[in-house]
């Protein structure tokens, strides 16, 4: 008997339910998509968007995408964790049902209630809103991020349980003894076990941290006498914030632990320096966050430093042996590409190349110019729409896919890679000029970066449209399929 | 267990309860706000975890039956512990030793009992998410009395208030961080558990 067999009975298969999760994902991602490209648009001038409702799509848009980002990195890890660990699939959906119940307030907060304060709601701008919304419409949204965490939190725990009834510690699980030498390599725990362990001890901890300025922000929205301090809660923001989008990566490279080997016909190797990547990096995504705060004056100096120095450091460990790994896993393998295999190696390049200027911007010198220009967006749209995304559209169409084919979706992969080369470099190009993000209105020396960056992100979003599409034309043989081996 | 372990547990509880209320002691607790949070409160909740801890046996079957996996008898204890969280409330039991009495009676029967009754029926995971709310919120709370404007109760004094915010959050880390360390180091497996190491779950794959 597997594990898997072990979990929690429901009336919804597990698989059913990964393949939900991937729904929602689908088609909310689609839907940010058209957000996000609706801001190209007005800032292009092809469209007329009034400023205030820029704000409102912004923030629909980046909230939307991390929770969308959240929601399916956890359906990758939770598909590839239960193999070792018993979990439960009543929490997997219960999760499922809290994040559409907080994406309903949030998506009210911005759309009815004209809440556009930015998906970081910085303390204490949700309660100064210069009448543009209520202090209802931001408790509204605040209370839908609070519902999710809820969900969030359920499911990590959820899977801590699991772990730690296989393995007695989460230190065992993320193999701290493999990674010093402590233990046989042998004897390490596998891929999606110790992914899975570090996603969760940081995004417990970065939930309880959101959790409680959450609270904060809500008394200070009714009772403004409240006057929290506002470095403090950016601080808390932005480690909650800086973990959970993290997080989404570390699950999302389940994917390629799992799915390469199945394409390659090789296992993937786990040794002291894949172990000790991980444990290196749960201390550094627990520890980088301040690398957000080098524009703020009034933060001690170490902090500063130390959040220079990290973010130098901070992805690399697990990023340089995935992708040391995946060259090794498919050079010469004899692997015969399929989209699914190209999705999720592309997941691995974006990955590598967007946190090249995520490196440049996390150095003072640099970052003092160009953090509010849209270099930020350029280095966060590679790795997350050409990295993170990449990986869970992978893992979509390996789950559809067992008997292959690959015309529309190859014509898909193409549109999307091709239009979110366009579209991230419009970004970085536009960055390197210093030309601001977040404004709602662009000059006309602007425009030809916003036009170049429309294009590509029609182009990306017809892609993924195919890509989506294909996916839920094959779901529903999926429900009842094996995973290809 | 047996009569005698009942009774010491009947006399532990009675007794910590008797001391509490000596009126020298009580006062002194209740003389600094921090101390009266931190001490008074969770001793008076202890006293009736004791009285749980006795009487576990004899307990009601319908009670057993009724609280499903724990759930009732926590929300019973989060509405109580939350009624006493009031800063008003706290007043109160200062000015009038009529609620102090209300208080020294609540706690151990309506917060302790139910704890110590509930808490075995409830899931590992259902433990686990009240730990995961109540650290936070305690932080938070600690939080808030630091970022009060104002005195929150009439009978202490602000610096009083802010000692307690930062002793909440001094106890909120405190159990972070060893809740923290007590899942990462893990702890003995029981019998049959113990061979299921690291090598268990390519079996089980």
């Amino acid at each position: 008997m597997t594990m898997a067999a072990t979990a929690t009975r429901s009336a919804i298969s597990p698989r059913a339910a990964v393949l939900a999760y991937l729904a929602v994902s689908g088609i909310v991602l689609l839907l940010m998509m058209l957000l996000g490209l609706t801001m190209r648009l007005a800032q292009a001038q092809w469209i007329n968007v009034q400023p205030d409702f820029f704000y409102v799509v912004m923030t629909m848009h980046g909230a939307g995408m991390v929770g969308i980002a959240g929601l399916s990195g956890a359906a990758v890890m939770w598909h590839f964790v239960r193999r070792h660990v018993p979990v439960s699939t009543a929490i997997f959906l219960t999760n499922l049902v809290f994040f559409l119940i907080g994406a309903v307030l949030i998506l009210g907060a911005g759309f009815i209630g004209g809440f556009g304060a930015g998906w970081t709601f910085l303390f204490p701008l949700p309660a100064h809103s210069g009448s543009l919304w209520s202090p209802n419409a931001a408790a509204s949204y605040l209370v839908g991020l609070m519902v999710i965490g809820v969900g969030f939190l359920l499911l990590h725990l959820d899977i801590a349980r699991g772990i730690l009834s296989v393995y007695g510690g989460l230190g065992a699980a993320l193999g701290v003894k493999q990674a010093f030498g402590l233990a046989p390599e042998k004897d390490g725990p596998p891929p999606a076990v110790t992914a899975s362990t570090m996603v969760l001890i940081v995004n417990i901890l970065g939930i309880l941290f959101g959790a409680a300025v959450l609270v904060v922000s809500l008394v200070n929205l009714y009772v403004p006498s409240f006057t929290f301090s506002a470095l403090v809660a950016k601080n808390m923001i932005y480690f909650f914030g800086h973990v959970f989008i993290n997080a989404t990566i570390y699950m999302a490279v389940i994917a390629v632990y799992e799915i390469l080997p199945v394409y390659t016909h090789r296992k993937w190797k786990t040794n002291w320096a894949f172990y000790l990547a991980w444990v290196l990096s749960t201390v550094f995504v627990l520890t980088v966050y301040t690398h957000h705060l080098l524009m703020d004056f009034a933060m001690p100096t170490w902090a500063l430093v130390a959040g220079q120095l990290i973010s130098w450091l901070s992805g690399l460990p697990v990023l340089l042996v995935t992708a040391f790994g995946t060259l090794t896993i498919v050079y010469r393998s004899g692997l015969k590409w399929n989209p699914a295999a190209a999705l999720v190696f592309l997941g691995v390049a974006g990955w590598s190349i967007g946190v090249i200027p995520a490196i440049a911007d996390g150095t003072i010198a640099v970052n003092s110019v160009m953090h509010n220009t849209q270099w930020v967006p350029g280095h966060f749209h590679t790795y997350l729409l050409l990295g993170m995304i990449a990986m869970v559209i992978g893992f979509m169409t390996y789950l559809t896919n067992p008997q292959p084919r690959y015309g529309f979706a190859w014509l898909g992969f193409w549109l999307y890679l091709g239009g979110g080369i366009i579209f991230v470099l419009a970004f970085l190009l536009a960055g390197s000029e210093s030309v601001p993000r977040r404004y709602a209105v662009h000059v006309a020396k602007w425009l030809p970066y916003d036009r170049m960056g429309s294009v590509g992100a029609a182009l990306a979003i017809t892609g993924v449209l195919i890509l989506v599409a294909r996916f839920f034309a094959g779901m529903r043989a999926a429900a009842y399929a094996e995973d290809p081996t | 267990m047996n009569t005698r372990f009942m009774s010491s547990r009947l006399v532990a509880a009675t007794g910590l309860w008797a001391i509490l209320w000596f009126a020298p002691l009580r006062l002194a607790l209740e003389r600094d706000m921090a101390v009266h949070m931190i001490v008074q409160l969770p001793l008076l909740a202890c006293v009736g975890y004791l009285l749980a801890v006795a009487l576990r046996r004899h307990e009601p079957h319908w009670i057993a039956q009724g609280d499903w996996l724990g759930i009732p008898g926590l929300l019973l204890v989060i509405f109580a512990t939350s009624f006493w969280m009031l800063p008003r409330m706290l007043d109160a039991a200062l000015a009038d030793p009529l609620i102090d009495l209300v208080k020294f009676l609540s706690l151990p029967l309506l917060v302790g009992l139910p704890l110590g009754l509930s808490w075995r029926r409830m899931p590992l995971l259902g433990r686990a998410f009240v730990w995961a709310n109540f650290i936070p919120k305690l932080g938070a709370i600690g939080g808030l009395y630091l970022a009060a404007p104002t005195r929150l109760c009439a009978y202490y004094r602000l610096d009083q208030q802010a000692v307690a915010g930062w002793a909440l959050i001094a106890v909120a880390v405190a159990l972070g961080a060893t809740w923290f360390v007590v899942v990462f180091v893990g702890w003995p497996a029981a019998d049959g558990e113990a061979a299921q190491t690291c090598r268990a779950p390519q079996e089980a794959a």
